[in-house]
């Protein structure tokens, strides 16, 4: 449960710094780290049983049918990167409450951030690689959130868009590859994955997984030629940089690599691909960090290279490399951050992160200047810094490995890079902080608050600390991390400063050496970079997305012509062809199944249907007449539901023809009442023979269906609904009770509809069609009296007579035609009634209680009903009844399920007035209402 | 002796309906039409009426008393829509 | 009986479709109204015609008309109220705002240069 917790805790808590922000900013932060920090010590409980090699596991099923399970470990690998997002999200918590201005949503930004968070911990302590696609999608989710956190600036709204284009489209690659794997390896946990992967190895779908989950985890490590949503994302506030770009986000490509290393790795083709790409993307962003002039951005391409690096020592394949890559990640998470959050206080105090107008700011802000030049040193990889230590283990291992069967290729492409990366480390450092004083900075520079300067600060003691110790302060998370991600024991290793006069020391110095050359030419250099042509990674993204949204665009034009008629004809006529298909290669027979005779009176119903649909076709232009018509199909219809034995059907259609009469005559007093005369042409003709073909279609179809026998389903709930549910009436109690759930959304349906209908007519009363609505008059007035006596007498006396028939309908319900919705609509008939009679305002004044109340009181009654059964530990809507004598009334039956359908009478009263009367409000807005 | 006396309500009932239809779909005046409805739905609730009789059940008569509350309903509205526009004022 | 019952499917259909054609607001809502009839009787249909066996249990092992499709279709009567006050609403509405009731109001190319916007 508590390793559930860890991961769940941030992103429940992510309401908490939302909800404190009233209380100010300081009491936000706090909400935002407690979270944190209770967060990080469930997870530390752990610590002792990992170090013992068991895995602390928990596991719930959340969707057994496809083996999605809410399962979770931590592991040695687990343990580390949940470590360092727990541990940096809370130093990046207290930078960016100092780092945001006021003015800015801080519990939106913490609110954010520990969705990430939560996110993050997800993907890295999953245990179902189903469920860590999950994770990893909302990492991608909460990170468009962070990057585009600047919502007004277009920068920030691009680049969130990019990222989340480039690393959710990886996802789901990598949704399709763990798919894949899933399969072949018969299991979607990862503790039963990792064990087969000889199985996964030898698969013919292997090359497919690979491909896919590396498009995955290149495009969350950016690397080449993904990368390039990095440098764009940077738009995003500097403690978002420091935590997502440099430490947590990005890595997780890395960290799967890591985790799937057993069962993927070991291939040649994850040598050359995994390796390869490595090598590329270390190489190239390196150069092109050299040339940037934004300190993020630097540190960006500078992020790259090095994610570069771990991808590189990954695909390796040695033991050896592993831990050196499990090393590098901590290593470089830590003076990362340290560096961002360092470049974020240059932008903070000086106004600008443009390198070229800095310089100098060591005298001016010296704190940040020391810290600066620790964490850079430690980028270079100068000893005593940590950086050193695993560069050192990379450089020892590239010169074990051997590419096409060169010996110098893999290891002169890395000190090509390491070139480049000192030179841009040196340039990041002496072009900010040394070199002369200047007077055009745009503030006036000096050290930040403590509160700004202490996380970089904690980061570079820590940096020093394992640069000096490193057994004592790294070696047993490295271990203990290398031997997850092996699943076996790791290479015997020590770390230490000193290691002699290795290959790899040398290689390091002749880099730093030629770094340094290197910078000294940069003005040279830096011009033949600018003249240069060189391909823009953002500009083919942006001219592959435009062409996307051209082609859509053009698909969209061409079909769609915006043309309602033309649209439905096309659709009418697809469906109809689909079908007539279908129809053409199936043989037809009439069915088995014994025909019922054809009774007289029907047989009469029958014929005023036809007539009533010829009628329609031929006087659809007076819609008054094809508004009559049409109602004389529904009563026909309901007819026909009594003698084909549903009386329940009979009834909701009778209630329900009345309601919509209503509605549509009160809607059609605005309207005109006169089609618009069509001139009889080719068109017209086209829709006839349309429409009979698929008319005809369809009564073949049901003809066909008809005449053949079946099996129901049915006879389960005939058999049960006594015993089972109560009631008599099994129409009612599969509403009710079986289907209540069903019952339960399309009552919500209609509270909905029912909102969108007010809020349409609530626009147009208050909205500048008001207007309009004033000058609008009928010019219909036959009659000089507005509510007749008689009708209103006749009415008054309906009112207490129906609403008795509504009673005695929905109490009887459950065993006899009747129920909720039936008793709803008449309810709904009595009070219109009196609107009609009396008027809108007699009626309205009389109303005395609010039907959006009413839509949501029905809502909530039917879901407490639901909701009841759950505390009783039944499933949701579980149903109970109970017979009860009273005195004089006699046996009644209690139904739990009679509180459900007072929910459903509530709200279809209420959905049904709030429609009809402010439908009828709206006349009186009009030129002949205000007379 | 009752079972005739229903199939001769069918049968006038029947012919009764399809008068209706023949004034509905005639006209000449929507007025005429919607007299041609009502009456149509009066002759439905006999239809009901009868029918139940015939089967010897009462299961179907909320239906009847439905139709019959509110098909004066739908024609009160059909003529308020004729002789005012608006049938809530 | 089941003869009428298709014909009768097949003629609502046709005059549903017909009126959908139309283009203009109400002839719209009229036509939804037919199709729903229609569907609402072929989902009922599906159950198959059964004559004076209403669902109420007398005694389990008896013979009853399919409640599923009755239950089913009693739903679909409400929902498509529901959904026919809402189109009503919306084509009241729509006429205000363009003083036409046509369906179609711009030509083909106008409507598509509105919507880029």
């Amino acid at each position: 449960m508590s390793i559930a917790l860890i991961v769940l805790l941030p992103l429940l808590g992510a309401v908490f710094p939302a909800l404190m922000m009233r209380l100010g900013k300081n009491e936000s932060a706090i909400a935002a780290s407690s979270v944190t920090i209770l967060s990080l010590v469930l997870l530390l409980t752990n610590i002792f049983a990992i170090s013992q090699s068991t895995v602390p596991q928990a596991s719930w099923p959340w969707v057994p049918q496809i083996d999605l399970n809410a399962s979770f470990f931590v592991d040695g690998l687990g343990l580390l990167f949940a470590v360092m997002i727990l541990g940096i999200g809370l130093l990046v918590t207290v930078y960016a409450r100092f780092y945001l201005s006021p003015q800015e949503a801080l519990g939106r930004f913490f609110a954010y951030l520990l969705l990430f968070q939560g996110a993050m911990l997800g993907v890295v302590l999953s245990n179902n690689i189903l469920l860590l696609i999950v994770f990893w999608e909302l990492t991608s989710l909460s990170s468009f959130l962070l990057i585009g956190f600047k919502s007004d600036s277009q920068e920030g709204r691009q680049g969130a868009r990019m990222a989340l284009a480039v690393t959710a489209g990886g996802g789901l690659a990598l949704l399709a590859g763990m798919l894949l794997l899933g399969q072949v390896a018969g299991s979607f946990e990862l503790t039963e994955i990792l064990k087969e992967g000889e199985k996964i190895r030898s698969s013919p779908y292997y090359l497919s997984i690979l491909a896919l989950v590396l498009i995955g985890c290149f495009t969350k490590s950016a690397q080449f030629p993904f990368h390039f949503w990095l440098p764009h994302a940077m738009a995003a506030p500097t403690p978002v940089s420091a935590y997502l770009h440099s430490a947590t986000m990005v890595k997780a490509g890395i960290f799967l690599m890591l985790r799937l290393w057993p069962v993927l790795a070991g291939t040649q083709t994850w040598f050359y691909v995994v390796a390869g790409t490595g090598v590329i993307t270390m190489l190239i962003a390196a150069v092109i960090a050299l040339f940037r002039d934004d300190l993020k951005s630097i540190l960006a391409y500078s992020t790259i290279s090095h994610l570069g690096i771990m991808t590189m020592l990954v695909g390796f394949g040695s033991e050896m490399a592993v831990v050196a890559c499990v090393f590098h990640v901590i290593n470089h998470a830590i003076f990362k951050a340290a560096l961002f959050m360092n470049a974020g206080i240059v932008d903070h105090e000086t106004g600008t992160r443009d390198i070229s107008r800095l310089g100098g700011l060591a005298s001016l802000m010296p704190i940040s200047a020391i810290t600066a030049t620790l964490a850079a040193a430690s980028m270079v990889g100068v000893p005593p810094m940590n950086g050193f230590l695993s560069k050192e283990m990379m450089l020892e291992e590239v010169t074990h490995a051997t590419a096409i069967g060169v010996a110098w290729l893999l290891p002169g492409l890395v000190m090509l890079a390491s070139v480049f990366s000192v030179a841009y480390s040196l340039r990041f450092l002496l072009y900010t902080y040394f070199g002369p004083v200047r007077n055009d900075y745009p503030a006036k520079p000096h050290d930040p608050s403590r509160g700004l300067w202490l996380p970089p600060a904690c980061l570079v003691v820590l940096a020093i600390l394992i640069g000096l110790f490193p057994e004592a302060w790294a070696g047993s998370i490295t271990r203990l991390a290398s031997d997850a991600a092996l699943q076996s024991k790791s290479p015997k290793f020590h770390l230490s400063l000193w290691h002699g006069w290795t290959p790899a020391l040398m290689m390091s110095i002749f880099a730093f050496g030629c770094g340094a050359t290197a910078l000294s030419l940069y003005v040279p250099v830096r011009s033949i970079w600018n003249k240069a042509l060189l391909p823009d990674a953002k500009g083919l993204y942006d001219l592959s997305l435009n062409a996307c949204v051209r082609l859509a665009r053009i698909t969209t034009d061409r079909s769609f012509n915006g043309s309602l008629h033309r649209m439905l004809f096309l659709f009418v006529l697809a469906a109809s062809a689909l079908g007539g298909v279908v129809f053409a290669r199936s043989s037809y027979e009439r069915g088995e199944r014994e025909l019922l005779p054809i009774n007289t009176s029907m047989f009469v119903g029958w014929v005023l249907v036809i007539v009533a649909c010829f009628v329609l076709a031929w006087k659809h232009q007076s819609r008054l007449i094809a508004l009559l018509t049409v109602n004389i199909v529904g009563l026909i219809s309901s007819i026909a539901f009594i003698y084909l034995s549903a009386p329940d059907l009979a009834l909701t259609q009778i209630a329900v023809e009345v309601v919509t009469l209503i509605l549509m005559l009160l809607a059609l007093h605005f309207l005109p009442k006169e089609a618009i005369n069509e001139v009889i042409s080719w068109r017209q003709y086209r829709d006839i023979v349309l429409s009979v073909a698929v008319g005809a279609s369809v009564g073949f179809l049901c003809w066909a269906m008809m005449t053949h026998d079946f099996q129901s389903i049915s006879s389960y709930y005939i058999q049960h609904s006594k015993p089972l549910g109560g009631g008599a009436n099994v129409v009612n109690v599969i509403l009710v009770d079986f289907r209540g759930f069903d019952t339960f959304g399309e009552i919500t349906v209609i509270g909905i509809a029912a909102m969108a209908i007010y809020a349409m007519l609530d626009g147009m009363l208050t909205g500048p069609l008001s207007a309009t609505l004033l000058k609008w008059t009928s010019g219909l007035r036959f009659s000089p009296n507005r509510h007749p006596m008689m009708m209103v007498v006749v009415t008054r006396v309906m009112l207490p007579l129906a609403i008795l028939v509504a009673c005695y309908i929905f109490l009887r319900g459950h065993n006899l035609p009747g129920g909720g919705f039936i008793a709803a609509l008449v309810v709904s008939i009595a009070l219109i009634m009196q609107y009609m009679a009396s008027g809108f305002a007699w009626a309205d004044e009389r109303v005395h209680f609010d039907y959006h109340a009413l839509i949501g009181g029905g809502g909530l009654i039917a879901a407490i009903t639901g909701i009841g059964s759950i505390v009783l530990g039944k499933p949701f809507l579980t149903s109970g009844f109970k017979y009860v004598d009273f005195p004089f009334i006699g046996k009644v039956e209690l139904a739990s399920v009679s509180a459900f359908d007072l929910g459903v009478f509530l709200t279809v009263v209420g959905g049904v007035m709030l429609a009809l009367a402010n439908l009828s409000n709206l006349g009186r807005m009009t030129g002949d209402g205000k007379q | 002796m009752i079972g005739y006396a229903v199939l001769f309500g069918f049968a006038a009932i029947s012919i009764a309906l399809l008068m209706n239809l023949w004034r509905l779909a005639m006209g000449p005046t929507v007025l005429d039409r919607v007299l041609a409805g009502d009456t149509m739905v009066v002759n439905m609730i006999a239809l009901i009426i009868l029918y139940g009789v015939q089967r010897n059940t009462t299961l179907y008569f909320e239906s009847a008393l439905l139709l019959a509350m509110f098909s004066f309903i739908s024609t009160i509205a059909y003529c308020r829509f004729l002789l005012r526009g608006d049938i809530i004022e | 009986m089941e003869l009428l019952v298709a014909t009768a499917v097949a003629a609502m259909t046709a005059a549903g479709i017909y009126l959908l054609l139309r283009a203009q607001t109400f002839s719209i809502v009229l036509g939804l109204t037919m199709v729903t009839y229609a569907v609402n009787l072929f989902i009922f249909a599906s159950g198959r015609l059964t004559v004076n066996q209403p669902d109420i249990i007398v005694n389990p092992t008896g013979t009853y008309a399919d409640p599923l499709p009755q239950a089913l279709v009693l739903t679909a009567i409400v929902i498509s109220f529901a959904m026919t006050a809402l189109i009503l609403v919306m084509s009241v509405r729509s006429y205000f705002e363009s003083g036409s009731d046509l369906v179609d109001l711009f030509g083909p190319e106008e409507t598509v240069s509105k919507d880029r916007r």
